[in-house]
């Protein structure tokens, strides 16, 4: 390249470097709450990733229908990826201001979303006007989302968890799969003979990292009938029999019996994309975990059943229980906040509409018939309603989760600061999965300290 | 400039010529070739193949080395699932964003620096190579604090490639590289340029930048390399998946995915770069070979 | 290339500031106003991005650990964010497992390259493809690298790669990532795997610069390949030895994404827990960003006391 040549080039590369830093001040957003012809706009995040193309198109149809039913209203969805709530993505988002106007978080978040300044009270504008279900959500819900008698979120979700197991695994073993275990010694024998097919399979698989190590060690010991924190939520208390017990569980299975598989350190993706390859036999989680293995890791419906939490010797005392729910940014408009609670209104608490479409669902490679959203008060009129419709257009057999909806377990919300002491308790779980000389006593005594380091940290 | 052949090192031309140690080169060179190649693109094909698989024969012990069942949907979804094309462009627009700003501002100030020698230059010099070793995970949390409110301004540059784009000019090594590479250029041709009545910008545009072509590509490589190879300042910065970069958009998609769809989105996440590094292999290499970075 | 080399660039290697020019001297008082006032202008960007996105930082995040944000409200707390972080139990694990990574990471990850580049200069044939061989990884978005290792390479179960191999030699397997004493030195593997391509180019280029007399000279006074390396090419590539080694030990501590991915995040026992891992999870995941920023000081003052001993060592071979 001569000379001059090479100056054209760097010329052109300026220009087009301004042209570029041009483009891109541009597209910042424009977050005007109303435009020129007085509408509304919000913006809404949790839209369904593209991978999941069914929900996507439901949920842009909904979008489509709202905003005809609701002319001044114009929603804005925003996908915040196949997750919706990835704890550390979660809270950049809270610290950097960059939630949308309606946004979506766990039961769990409400400390933190308090902390971080971002919630709105919404209290007076949550009513019978705004969203025509209201009085029939139940009440332990709306309460989970109260703060010093202030509302500040809807509930969307709710699921308490069981154990998912595999009904062709069972059958190969040689299991009854109408009569799933009730103790976890049951599980470890149901375990023991599930892992003796061979080829890869994990009789019983359990996650230990990314926070869902904690989460089910939360479940585990619910079972027990301990609590991970002290009543007044200042002290950590699973360092006890019971949290021994969860442990010793696990760390028999794991190195007594060899029937957890090679593979630990798993998150929530991890144990399912096994689960969707068949290669798990019996899990914890919410009925839902079933419709991820289908939808996201390549599994089928038919091969899943659920049963209730086992527990140390008879049924559990208590299971672990969560949801989610919509929060509201500071500084909406009160029409802002209108439009939102309509929206989420006819999306999530409509029965027959939106999540509760059963009619549009039932064709799609989506379950219709799991025990869930679980959103209304046990006797009320929507929930009444809800039954109905998904009893009508069942797509699953509700058989696979007649047994676990026949034996409730009492339900346990999660901790105070959940996420935080998740990542602590993980660390219990991966010892004991992964090291045969795992000494219980100090992975437990470890785990407790950091989590009253944190405790006092956060007051 | 020596070339590749001809020039002495270690061991002598003459010596690997001579029996003993022409079997032993021809045997060493035979050995590390078939080594590298298992080592280097032996992973390589196992990720091509291995994306081919099903779930179950991944699974399998002991691995197979050609996919039974071959099932190219893998990479359909993988493209499609995750907006692949969507992410490249934003990896490419951010590593052509940051070249340009560094080229520009970096070079102006080391030529400033160099050249010009302003009053407490080189103080300001000083406080610049004092952050040569501050690594970045040091002052993330505050970065990140200020880039949601910027001093002054209060803008929010988050999901804005400016966020991507203005840290990366604070690059101490960019201004020590071209710095010492201006130093070299004698100063009596600056004399001479402004005996001719040139202004600063005209010398550097007419007598500097045009002799310093390998040290510009020099910075140009570290800058892309940069943008490629970073992670957590992206997936703080740009949290939508509309802005994610290449790398942040593949672990954000891995959580829900299996791993099979995961490693087909990540062949094809490489490919173009690959096919950019071998078209333009011989300019990088040549470039990062006799661009100044001498002993 | 036509201009590859200026003129005059022979200098003394360790010494990057030349001594001013002698035709300084003659420069005019116009030339000095002028110049001051331009060189300004042309340093202002660079300036403003320093300021902005580093000098500011750095005292914001000396502020920030001595505060604590709760509810949008700021107070000054002293020492509190020091002494929880410093409590923390993973806090002397994440120092230990970050220096062992470094240690590992300059025997494999510095040293290596180094030895790969002198081989690679040795040989006459086939040049341009073993340096494309060893540049590829450093294509690969870094991601993608890291789940070719953690999905194939590491699986635990026979089912792995380096377990089938292992077995197929009837050597014994490991549980990789799972087993806390595999853990570091399998994270460092895959670091130089997907890395050293830059650092062999690097190194390559600092070798072709070595003058071929002074190999023939050694050679006449005797000297083998090994001393021929350690007298001749160490000290002729001293200065890129040690700017590397020092770019080394700051990348060392950025140690991050290799324990997200491969032992996602803080592996078996804490095994994989690095600091710049716990500043994350302190900021990110529990919330806390000024301890985030209190850990950052700490590493700041750490690697302060490795800049002055770097400073004094390279300054007491001169």
């Amino acid at each position: 390249m001569s000379v001059p040549q090479y100056r054209k080039a760097a010329a052109i590369a300026l220009v087009a470097g301004l042209g570029l830093s041009l483009t891109a001040c541009s597209t910042k957003s424009d977050d005007a709450a109303k435009d020129a012809s007085g509408k509304v706009t919000i913006t809404v995040d949790c839209q369904p990733v593209g991978a999941q193309k069914e929900l996507l198109k439901n949920w842009n149809d909904d979008v489509a229908e709202f905003q005809k039913q609701n002319p001044n209203i114009v929603i804005k969805s925003v996908s915040v990826g196949e997750q919706c709530n990835n704890p550390p993505d979660f809270t950049a988002r809270l610290a950097g201001g960059t939630v949308t106007d309606v946004f979506y978080g766990y039961m769990t978040d409400l400390q933190q979303v308090l902390d971080s300044g971002q919630a709105m009270d919404i209290t007076e504008y949550a009513n019978k006007d705004t969203i025509p279900t209201w009085d029939s959500v139940d009440p332990a819900l709306k309460g989970v989302f109260t703060d010093g008698g202030k509302l500040y979120a809807v509930p969307v979700k709710n699921y308490s968890m069981g154990l998912v197991y595999n009904k062709v695994l069972f059958q190969r073993a040689g299991l009854d799969v109408n009569n799933p275990p009730k103790t976890w010694a049951e599980v470890r024998e149901a375990a023991k003979k599930i892992s003796a097919l061979g080829n890869g399979i994990a009789g019983y698989s359990e996650y230990s990292a990314g926070n869902t190590g904690g989460w089910h060690f939360t479940s585990l010991l619910y079972s027990q009938g301990g609590q991970v924190l002290t009543e007044d939520g200042k002290k950590a208390d699973f360092n006890n029999a019971m949290g021994k017990q969860v442990l010793q569980n696990l760390k028999d299975m794991r190195y007594g019996d060899n029937s957890m598989g090679a593979r630990q350190l798993l998150q929530w993706g991890d144990l399912l994309t096994n689960a969707g390859a068949g290669k798990v036999g019996m899990f914890i989680g919410a009925p839902d975990a079933t419709q991820a293995i289908v939808s996201q890791f390549q599994g089928k419906f038919q091969d899943w059943a659920m049963g209730p939490l086992p527990g140390q010797d008879g049924a559990a005392k208590a299971t672990l229980g969560g949801g989610e729910g919509y929060f509201f940014k500071k500084g909406l408009t009160p029409e802002q906040v209108k439009a939102g609670l309509k929206w989420i209104a006819y999306q999530k608490l409509t029965p027959g509409k939106g999540q509760f479409d059963y009619v549009r669902a039932k064709p799609q490679n989506y379950p219709v018939g799991l025990p869930q959203p679980l959103l209304f008060a046990n006797g009320s009129d929507a929930q009444k309603k809800e039954l109905e419709l998904r009893k009508a257009n069942a797509n699953v057999d509700t058989a696979n989760f007649a047994i676990f909806e026949a034996n409730q377990v009492p339900i346990k919300g999660e901790p105070r600061n959940a996420q935080a002491v998740y990542a602590v308790l993980d660390a219990a779980m991966s010892g004991v999965l992964t090291n045969p000389n795992a000494n219980i006593d100090a992975l437990l005594k470890t785990a407790e300290d950091k989590v009253n380091q944190l405790l006092v940290a956060g007051s | 400039m020596p070339q590749d052949s001809g020039t002495r090192t270690l061991i002598s031309q003459a010596q690997l010529e001579r029996g003993r140690g022409r079997i032993i080169y021809w045997t060493l060179l035979a050995v590390v070739v078939v080594g590298f190649t298992l080592v280097f693109i032996g992973p390589l094909y196992w990720m091509v193949t291995g994306a081919l698989k099903s779930g179950q024969e991944i699974a399998q012990t002991p691995p197979s080395l050609f996919p039974k069942d071959p099932q190219p949907q893998n990479y359909v979804d993988a493209w499609h699932n995750l907006d692949l094309a969507k992410l490249l462009f934003n990896t490419f627009y951010y590593a052509t964003g940051a070249v340009l700003f560094q080229l520009v501002l970096d070079t102006a100030a080391a030529y400033s620096l160099s050249k010009l020698r302003p009053v407490f230059g080189n103080a300001i010099l000083g406080l610049m190579l004092a952050t040569l070793m501050i690594p970045a995970m040091v002052l993330i949390v505050p970065q990140y604090v200020t880039v949601i409110d910027l001093p002054i301004l209060h803008l929010n540059l988050l999901d804005s490639p400016f966020a991507i784009w203005l840290p990366l000019v604070a690059n101490a090594f960019n201004i020590f590289l071209l710095k010492r590479f201006f130093d070299s250029i004698p100063e009596d041709l600056m004399a001479a340029a402004f005996v001719d009545g040139a202004t600063p910008l005209r010398t550097l545009w007419s007598i500097i930048l045009p002799m310093s072509r390998p040290i510009l590509g020099v910075v140009s490589i570290f800058a892309v390399t940069a943008v490629w190879k970073d992670f957590l300042w992206p997936k703080l910065v740009m949290p939508s998946p509309e802005t994610r970069t290449v790398s942040v958009g593949i672990y954000a998609f891995a959580g829900g995915t299996p791993m099979n769809v995961v490693i087909a989105a990540s062949v094809i996440a490489a490919i173009p770069t690959v096919v950019i590094f071998l078209i333009f292999q011989r300019n990088i290499m040549s470039g990062l070979t006799t661009g100044s970075l001498k002993g | 290339m036509a201009i590859t080399t200026v003129p005059g660039t022979t200098r003394q290697p360790g010494r990057p500031e030349p001594p001013y020019p002698t035709s300084r001297r003659r420069t005019s008082l116009g030339r000095k106003v002028r110049d001051n006032l331009s060189g300004h202008t042309f340093l202002i960007g660079a300036v403003v991005c320093f300021a902005v996105f580093s000098w500011y930082p750095m005292v914001r995040g000396i502020v920030m650990s001595f505060q604590r944000t709760r509810r949008g409200e700021t107070t000054w707390v002293g020492w509190d964010n020091y002494a929880r972080i410093i409590a923390d139990p993973s806090f002397w694990t994440a120092w230990k497992n970050t220096f062992y990574f470094t240690f590992l990471a300059l025997v494999l990850g510095y040293a290596v390259p180094f030895f790969v580049a002198i081989l690679l200069n040795e040989f006459r044939h086939a040049r341009g493809y073993l340096r494309i061989l060893v540049y590829l990884p450093v294509m690969l978005p870094p991601a993608s690298a890291l789940f070719l290792f953690k999905f194939y390479a590491y699986d635990p179960s026979e089912a792995g790669l380096f377990n089938a191999v292992l077995a197929a030699l009837h050597l014994p397997t490991s549980e990789w990532m799972q087993s806390p004493g595999m853990t570091m030195p399998a994270m460092v593997l895959a670091s130089t795997w997907m890395n050293m391509g830059s650092a062999v180019l690097i190194y390559l280029a600092a070798l072709q610069n070595i003058p071929g007399e002074l190999y023939e000279a050694a050679e006449l006074d005797g000297a083998g390949i090994w001393r021929r390396i350690r007298h001749v090419t160490i000290p002729q590539t001293r200065l890129i030895l040690a700017l590397l080694a020092m770019m080394q030990i700051v990348a060392t501590m950025q140690l991050f994404i290799e324990p997200l991915i491969l032992a996602n995040g803080a592996g078996t026992g804490d095994s994989a827990t690095s600091v710049a891992y716990l500043i994350y999870q302190h900021g990110f995941f529990q919330n806390d960003l000024n301890g985030a920023a209190a850990l950052g000081v700490i590493m700041l003052v750490v690697l302060a006391g490795f800049s002055a001993v770097y400073v004094r060592l390279t300054a007491k071979q001169d």
